[in-house]
Formats: structure tokens, sequence, C-alpha cells
């Protein structure tokens, strides 16, 4: 008897991987591949909800459903400044919540040194650099290209702009002056990125392509 | 009413009752057994948990830590898989992340050693992450439980682990009450993540590089969250007695509330010093004496021990020590001590004196703690006290020096004034008095003796007993001669787990275990104890006279249990065995045991009654038996018939052969 085949969740354009009993091959793809929405949306599910930890300001500021915020004010006060909300609010719903002192002496570096992507300061180290970058926004592509953001290692390249008309730029607070980007360009004919404002140094390029 | 489980299994049964959601391992004695059974369980669907195996330790830890950013994650170790967790584990600690790990406490080489010490434990102990040491079956599926509530409390977020010790602790069958799951949800309720996985709208790093400035503030942080875990240990300890009547503290005093004389140890082997302590309280010319079982080794409650050895005035401590790392000239949990006295009572505490003992499975025995509150009492009379550890059993190196010739010269140089100002009081050595029946089934390895024994201590505790079922491991191979001891408590206020090694019975699964050089059967076998033999051809007057026992007290009974098994088509005795040993020793009723074996013996099911039945029926300790005619399993006479004259080496097929024919 056959076993029963199954296709395995991929996000390959070209091949299908079947599963059959404990065999996996791989042929051209013939299952319909998930669209980004829908696989969005799966993904969306199954992010898990995440407890809140809240500070005394934060409580007051908003009413949650569900608690008793004269009680848990009250409780908070007599903490004092270290006072924290914990709460888990699944679907929504509020299903646990527990009033306790912050542990922590040092409370700007958070739990386990967890560092929260998006609310990190963005560090100065313009003062790395040695010469200045800039991109020259009549050679960029804008957003038919992109490389030079791509390779970026410090994410310090942006697209501004949609279509006609965009163009990167480079923050010079995050530029730490490494040339991977000048390097990379596609459009080195074109003098896209300049170097202290030059657009095409003989010399700079021998160093760097070892011509 | 309490069901019959291992000491991994009662950990395996915290994992299940915790809703434990994610279980990476890779297995290593003694531990394995919790391992196998969760695995078990999640095969028949009656755990949704996903298991991994995993690629080695280092990888099991890693993976506990992955998933327990998001959901509730476990595993079991033990040994040097503990130590190659440890690299992990402490990435655990610093990142908050509570895991939770069962420990079945082994020895680690070199030299290899597979048998039971907190070293292991003690090599963790640095690695941030909460340390329980359980006693017992009971306490290690608590300590599970309630490791996970509090290792997941809001103050707290930190990993732990729950220690038992190897072999006495984790293989040991004994009564354990399976908390009910819903009550368990009450205490204990799911996991919540504080930062939700691959969110997309808030990213988080988990161990990113930090420099100086930082890590310094992120270390002060994690120092006071550890600390967190003592109070939070304590709270979750009396809740759980609130609801499941079996309260747990940091620590437990048991004995003389102001006794001057205290053992401080940690752990299964508190079982023995009980024993002592009831023994010794009371009596003439003895001082207050009592045990301090630590319960929470990290963090260590440093100020609460001192405080209660403060409240209590105690004189003198002595601390067992179960283990020594290899770099260990002063053992951890005496270091421990030591420091929690002198920083919290400023000089005003207890003297205090290290023992080593209970090393790579060596058992810690009611004689030590004798031995121990002798010596506990010398220096509380204010006698000069080693400043290096004493060690237990050492010939060379005794609590108590009775003769110079014996000890180590060097020794006797260095410490020879302490030895000669000690006194061995004798008041301390007085008999204990065994309230409990002990047994020892003398086996060959695959015989089941064990699921006998184990059978038998359900029915024990069917019939209102509580028993212990402590089988040997380690050196066995299938044929060897192996132990199994059962211990009956006769006394109903109070558990017993220790050992006398004083057998009402001795069972023989095998006559020819009568003439093993190594194994002197009747040695320990208290005067008018019972000799239970299986043997087709012996008469118990042979017995007597192979044995030399012919004037002795010893009943001895014999039954055919080769040929009951034989003709009945089972392939082990074991169950035979058990009837027979019921007729020998009638504490245990058999009608109440019937009732328990119906449902619980090995399938078939019918067979196994019958074979338990005929067992009871065909023991008998008459001399008049007639000698039956030898029967033995067919493979069994096979083996024995085989003579290497009758096959030349020639007539065997090769391997190549084999392989051609297919």
């Amino acid at each position: 008897m056959k076993p029963e085949e199954r296709i395995l969740e991929s996000p390959n354009k070209h091949k299908d991987f079947v599963v059959s009993g404990s065999l996996v091959s791989i042929r051209d793809r013939q299952s319909k591949l998930a669209t980004q929405a829908e696989a969005a949306s799966k993904a969306e599910g199954k992010v898990l909800t995440a407890g809140e930890i809240l500070t005394i300001e934060e409580v007051a500021a908003k009413s949650i459903d569900g608690l008793d915020m004269a009680k848990t004010l009250s409780a908070m006060g007599d903490i004092g400044p270290e006072a924290r909300l914990f709460i888990y609010r699944p679907n929504g719903k509020l299903a646990r919540h527990e009033v306790f002192a912050d542990p922590r002496v040092c409370v700007d570096i958070h739990r386990g040194a967890v560092i929260e992507n998006l609310t990190e300061k963005p560090k100065d180290v313009s003062g790395w650099r040695t010469h200045e970058f800039f991109i020259d926004t009549k050679g960029c592509l804008g957003d038919e290209c992109g490389r030079c953001a791509i390779v970026c290692p410090e994410n310090a390249i942006h697209l501004r702009g949609k279509g006609k008309g965009s163009f990167h730029e480079i923050d010079p607070l995050a530029c730490k002056g490494c040339y991977i980007c000048w390097v990379e360009c596609v459009r080195t004919a074109a003098d896209c990125i300049l170097v202290d404002g030059k657009t095409f140094d003989p010399v700079m390029r021998a160093k760097h392509f070892g011509e | 009413m309490a069901t019959v489980l291992s000491g991994n299994a009662a950990a395996a049964w915290g994992f299940r009752l915790s809703r434990v959601q994610c279980y990476p391992y890779y297995p290593i004695t003694p531990s394995t057994g919790c391992s196998q059974q969760i695995s078990r369980w999640v095969n028949d669907g009656a755990m949704d948990a996903l298991t991994i195996n995993a690629e080695s330790e280092h990888s099991a830890a890693s993976q506990i830590i992955a998933a327990g950013k998001s959901v509730r994650a476990g595993t079991a170790t033990s040994s040097k898989g503990l130590l190659y967790m440890i690299e992990v584990l402490e990435n655990a600690a610093g990142a908050g992340v509570p895991a939770g790990i069962f420990l079945g406490n082994r020895a680690t080489g070199a030299p290899i050693n597979i048998w039971a010490d907190n070293t292991d434990a003690y090599a963790m102990r640095d690695s941030g992450a909460i340390q329980l040491f359980a006693s017992d079956a009971q306490s290690a599926l608590d300590g599970v439980i309630q490791g996970y509530r509090i290792a997941e409390d809001i103050k707290v977020r930190l990993p732990f682990s729950v220690n038992l010790r190897g072999f006495t602790g984790t293989h040991a069958y004994e009564g354990v009450e399976i908390p009910d799951q819903k009550a368990v949800d009450s205490l204990l309720p799911s996991y919540v993540p504080l930062y939700s996985l691959f969110a997309p709208g808030k990213p988080v790093t988990y161990g990113a590089m930090l420099s100086a400035y930082p890590y310094r503030r992120h270390k002060r942080n994690q120092m006071e969250v550890l600390r967190q875990a003592t109070a939070v240990a304590q709270k979750v300890g009396k809740e759980f007695g609130k609801t499941f009547g079996r309260a747990y503290g940091l620590f437990e005093w048991i004995g003389d509330p102001k006794a001057d004389l205290v053992i401080a140890l940690m752990g299964e082997s508190a079982s023995p010093g009980e024993v002592v302590v009831r023994h010794l309280q009371g009596r003439e010319g003895i001082p207050g004496v009592a045990l301090l079982k630590i319960r929470l080794f990290s963090p260590f409650p440093a100020r609460e021990i001192a405080e209660a050895l403060a409240k209590a005035k105690t004189k003198a401590v002595v601390v067992l020590d179960e283990g020594l790392q290899h770099g260990a000239v002063f053992p951890p949990l005496a270091q421990r001590l030591t420091t929690a006295v002198h920083l919290h009572l400023e000089g005003k505490g207890p003297r205090i004196a290290s023992v080593i003992g209970g090393l790579g499975g060596s058992e810690v025995r009611q004689e030590h703690f004798q031995l121990m509150f002798a010596l506990a009492d010398n220096i509380a009379a204010g006698k000069p006290v080693r400043t290096e550890p004493y060690w237990l059993d050492i010939d060379e190196d005794p609590i108590f020096c009775e003769s110079e010739a014996q000890v180590s010269p060097k020794l006797l140089k260095k410490w020879g004034e302490v030895w000669r100002r000690h006194e061995r009081k004798e008041k301390y050595f007085a008999p204990i008095p065994a309230d409990t029946h002990e047994i020892r089934i003398y086996s060959r390895a695959g015989q089941g003796a064990i699921t006998s024994a184990v059978g038998f201590t359900g029915a024990g505790i069917l019939s209102g007993h509580q028993l212990l079922t402590v089988p040997a491991f380690g050196s066995e191979r299938r044929g060897a001669i192996i132990t199994t001891d059962t211990l009956i408590n006769l006394n109903k206020d109070k558990k017993v787990r220790s050992f006398n090694r004083a057998w009402n019975a001795v069972v023989l699964y095998d006559d020819t275990i009568l003439y093993s050089p190594e194994h002197q059967v009747l040695d320990g076998l208290k005067e008018g104890g019972l000799l239970l033999v299986n043997t087709a051809n012996l008469t118990t007057k042979k017995i007597r006279q192979i044995l030399n026992a012919s004037e002795s007290r010893v009943r001895v009974f014999t039954v055919n249990a080769n040929e009951i098994a034989h003709r009945i088509g089972l392939k082990h005795i074991n169950m035979t065995m058990l009837g027979a040993f019921h007729k020998a020793y009638q504490e245990i009723p058999f009608d109440v045991a019937q009732t328990y074996y119906e449902k619980n013996v090995p399938r078939p099911r019918d067979a196994s009654m019958e074979a338990i039945r005929q067992g009871f029926a065909q023991t008998t300790d008459q001399v008049t038996i007639k000698p039956k005619k030898e029967s033995r399993l067919v493979t069994t006479q096979e083996f024995l018939d085989w003579r290497p004259d009758d096959h030349g080496m020639e007539s065997w097929p090769s391997a190549v052969e084999e392989y051609q024919h297919g």
C-alpha cells in the first residue's frame, strides 16, 4: 500500500516538499502558494499574547476592563513608585492581574536584559567615520534598486518616497563610514554615492577594489 | 489512595500536572525514567506536549530556554548531562527564562560513578537557577509543581531545578498521592510570556551584548530578583499546604525546637536522621537534638536559617554534605551555612563542623547520624574542632579515633590533639529498636524481582501500611545476582524511609544463589526470620545443610516456582514467588493483596493470578517434601545442555552466508 502523501508548508515558490512515510521528495510546485495576506493572517493567529507590566502612571491613565481600578491604584500607592501592575489579557479579556513591587534596582535595564528593539534610542556613531557619505538623489534609482539599504550593516540607509522620484538617504547619525554601500552600489558609473563630496576617486577605488 | 510510583515517575507526574508544553530531553542515568514516562504519555495522548529527542543535553537545555520564553518547558538530567547543560543554563538565568529541570543527583567523573551524590547539583549552584531538594518521591512531585509556580512568579522569572537523590530516590518505589489536576490548575495558572514570540509590532532581543555600564546594572538587578525567590518559595510552599495538606518551607526543623545539637543536610538522606532524632530525643544525658533539612539551596535562605539557629540557641551544627566538587576543600553546604552564621549572627552563632558522606552511592545510615550527634556534643562542649571536613566511613580518617594505629599517621600528626580530646559518648550509640520489617530478594537480573516487589509494595499500601522498595542498580547484567529490598513500616504514625539492614525475610529466586561465594544470604537475617527458596530438588533440610544453619532458628520455606510457571505457561517466575512469599510472610493479608493484584499484575492477568495462587498453595516449610524431578524452562534447559563439542565452530553459519541467503 502506498503511504499517504502530505505536502510540507513551505514558502518556496517553485518546489513542493512531499512527505510519504519517512521519505521526503521534491517536485515542481503544484499546490497553490499561500498568498502573503493568508500567511500573515495565519501567523497573526499564532502570536502569543504576552503579559503587560504597567507603572502607576500608566494604570491611572487608562481604564482596564474587569479590574477594580480604585483598589488597584490604592494597592500600588501603598507600595510606592516601584509599584507595578501585571496584567494578562488573552483575547482582550482580563485573565490575571497582580500588583507587585518591581524587584529591579536599576530600572533602565529591562528584566532579563531584554532589549525592546523599537524603543531603543539610536546611538550617534557619526564620530566613527573618517569620511562623509552622501547619496546623490539624481543618480539614485530609488525603490527600483535598494541595494545599498540591504547591504548596510547599520540599517542607516532609508528609502524616501515611492515609485518615480523616490531615493535613498543616509542617516548621518547611524553611518559608520564602512564603504560597503559605496562598493556595492550598481550605479558606480552614474556616481550615485559621493564620498567627501567627490564623485569618483581613483586612489580610493584602487584601495577598495585592488584596481 | 496512594499510587506506587518511583521517584522518576513521580517527577514525571509533576511535569504532567504542571501541564508542561515542551519537553526536550537527552536521557541519562538515573533520571531516564522521568523522560521515558513523559515520552510515553505524549505518545499515548495522555499529555499534550511537544517532546524533542535532542542531540545532546546542551541542545535540550537550549531548547527549554527557547521554548521557555513562550511556553512552559522542562527536562530531566543528571551528572555530566547537567554539567553539559550548565553552559546554557546561565543564559536562562540571565535572560530570566522560567524553565524547569528535574535532577536525579549523581556523582560526576572521573572516576565514572553512576550512583548518587549531590556533586552535579553543587556544580550548578552558581548558574543562577533556583534549586529545590526533594527528600522522597512525593516531595519531588510537589517540588516540580511548586518550582514552576516560584519560577514563573512575576517577581522572580528564573529557571529552577528539583533535585532527588539518584537510585535511592529516583528508583525507589513508594506510595505517592497524585494531586488532582483541577486543584493543581488553580494553584498553578497557565504560563504567561512577558514578550510575544515573533510579534511584528514589538520585536525583542534576548541575551544581547551589553557593555560594562548596562551589564553591571543588569547583574545588580539579577541578584535582587534571585533574592525574591526566597520569599516567594515560602509563600508558595504555604499555599501548597493549604490546597493539598502538605506544606513546605525553605527548610524543615525536625526534632527539638530548642535543640543544642543540629545536623544540617539536604534531601533524601534525612530519613535515617529522622529515625535517630526520634530515638535520641528525651534520652537521659542527651541535650536537645534536631535535623535541619534544607529544601531551598539556591538562593540560600541564609538569614532565615541563621535566625532559626539563633532562636533555638543551638550550640553546635554538623553540616553533612553529600557531594564534593572536584575543586573543593570545604564543601558547599557547609560553606554557605558558615557564611550565613558568620554574616547574620556576628560571632554569636553556633560552632560548625563539616562532614562529607554519602558520596558516589554510599549510604548514609542511622549509625552515621549517631556518630554526628556525638561529634556535635563534643563541639558544643567547647572541645576543639577540625577546620577541615570530617569524613564518614573512611577507616584511616574516622570521626572518633579509637585506635591510633589505625588512622593515617599524616592525619594523626595534624589532628591528633583534636582526636584525643574528643570523647565518643556511648549514650549516643544505644541500639535503635526497629519498628519496620525488611525483606531482601536475591534474584538474577531478568527474573522480574523488581516487578514482584513493586506489586507487593502496592498490596501493602492497600492494606494500610507504608512501604518502600529500593532495588539495587548498577553493575548488573542479565543473569547477575541482584538485590531488591522492601521496607514495611509497622508504625502507622511516622513515615520511615531508612533501612536497618536487618532482614525479616530473605527470598532467593534461584537456588544456585545458595552457592554463590559472594552472597552470604543469611547475613543480616534476623533470628527467627524466614528464608524462602525457589528450588526444584532441594529440601529445607538440605538448604540448612548448605548454609550451615542446621541449628539456626531460621524458618526455611521452599517452592518449585519454575515448575509452576512452566505449567501455567509464564516466562517469569516472579508472580509465583510473589504468591509463595505471601504464604511465608503473613503480615500483609493475602486476600487484600489479591484484590490489588487482580488489577495490577502484568499481562496476561489470568495466568499471573493463577501463578500467584498456586505459588501460595504450594509453598511449604516441611522437611519431608519429596524431591520432584527438576523442571526447567525450555530455554534454560537448552542453555544448560549446550556443550562446545556439540557444535564445531565451522558448522556455524558465518555472517556473510547469512547475508547471502537473505
